[in-house]
């Protein structure tokens, strides 16, 4: 990571990321575009009235290969743009701080670090079935100054982080060099 | 309700018949390719340049960059002659 600069004692202690079930939503709709020129022409033979539109599907001629392979080109660069923007998100536990790395777009990057000194409560949040039962939650990290808090959402096991920030946390602050 | 049944539209050959002469369809279609080339390369230089900037140190970064250009160069080539190398098996 080229944000930031460890200080001299300070070891990244973990990286966190979205849960890869929330990635996998966010390159659904791709998917999806990737398969719809080669089901459609297979579903619209199903619907007699629609059934001459096959022939607009033919990808044996010039016009229709050109066209399947841009529409695989722009699906296939969008959900690589997707998982660039989904790794370029994280959370990175130092055993001094907290370094929250927001990749909003392309050019738009907030790089914020919370000391763990401050840190006064951790809270997690896991609603619903299928977060429970793939472990993804939301983890809120609070100061003392109650307009600050670093908040992540869909993270994976969002205890287990909780359980290794308060390790750090509770460490006495004179060994983290702040 | 629709009392005749659907016809199909030929927008594309009804376009092209508009062309002026010696621009055939292929070249129209090649212009087209290379335009849309054109943003494939611009949109890739700004992620590569995020991924050599900020995750370089990455285990994932090349094989990311490197999984997208195979890609990315196989279909096209599949769109410019039809042949996408390791790809031609999945494509028609």
């Amino acid at each position: 990571m080229k944000e930031f600069e460890l200080e001299p004692g300070e070891h990244v202690v973990l990286e966190a990321r979205k849960h890869w079930f929330l990635f996998l939503v966010e390159i659904l709709p791709y998917a999806i575009m990737g398969i719809v020129p080669f089901a459609l022409p297979k579903l619209l033979v199903l619907a007699p009235p629609m059934a001459p539109y096959v022939a607009l599907f033919d990808y044996h001629t010039i016009l229709g290969r050109a066209g399947l392979g841009i529409w695989l080109l722009v699906t296939w660069t969008s959900a690589w743009g997707a998982f660039t923007r989904y790794f370029l998100n994280a959370w990175v536990l130092t055993n001094q701080r907290i370094v929250d790395i927001k990749q909003r777009a392309y050019f738009s990057r907030v790089v914020s670090s919370l000391f763990l000194s401050r840190v006064q409560d951790v809270t997690t949040t896991v609603t619903g079935v299928l977060p429970s039962l793939l472990g993804i939650g939301d983890i809120k990290v609070q100061t003392a100054a109650e307009d600050i808090e670093f908040v992540m959402h869909g993270i994976p096991r969002p205890e287990q982080m909780r359980d290794v920030i308060l390790k750090y946390v509770s460490i006495d602050p004179k060994s983290t060099g702040v | 309700m629709l009392d005749q049944p659907l016809q199909p539209f030929s927008p594309p050959a009804a376009l092209l018949s508009y062309l002026p002469s010696g621009f055939t369809s292929g070249v129209a279609v090649s212009w087209v390719l290379y335009a849309v080339f054109a943003f494939w390369a611009i949109y890739t230089a700004v992620a590569v340049y995020h991924w050599m900037k900020y995750s370089h140190a990455s285990w994932v970064a090349f094989p990311a960059m490197a999984a997208h250009f195979f890609i990315s160069f196989a279909l096209m080539s599949y769109a410019l002659s039809g042949n996408a190398f390791f790809l031609t098996s999945y494509l028609p």
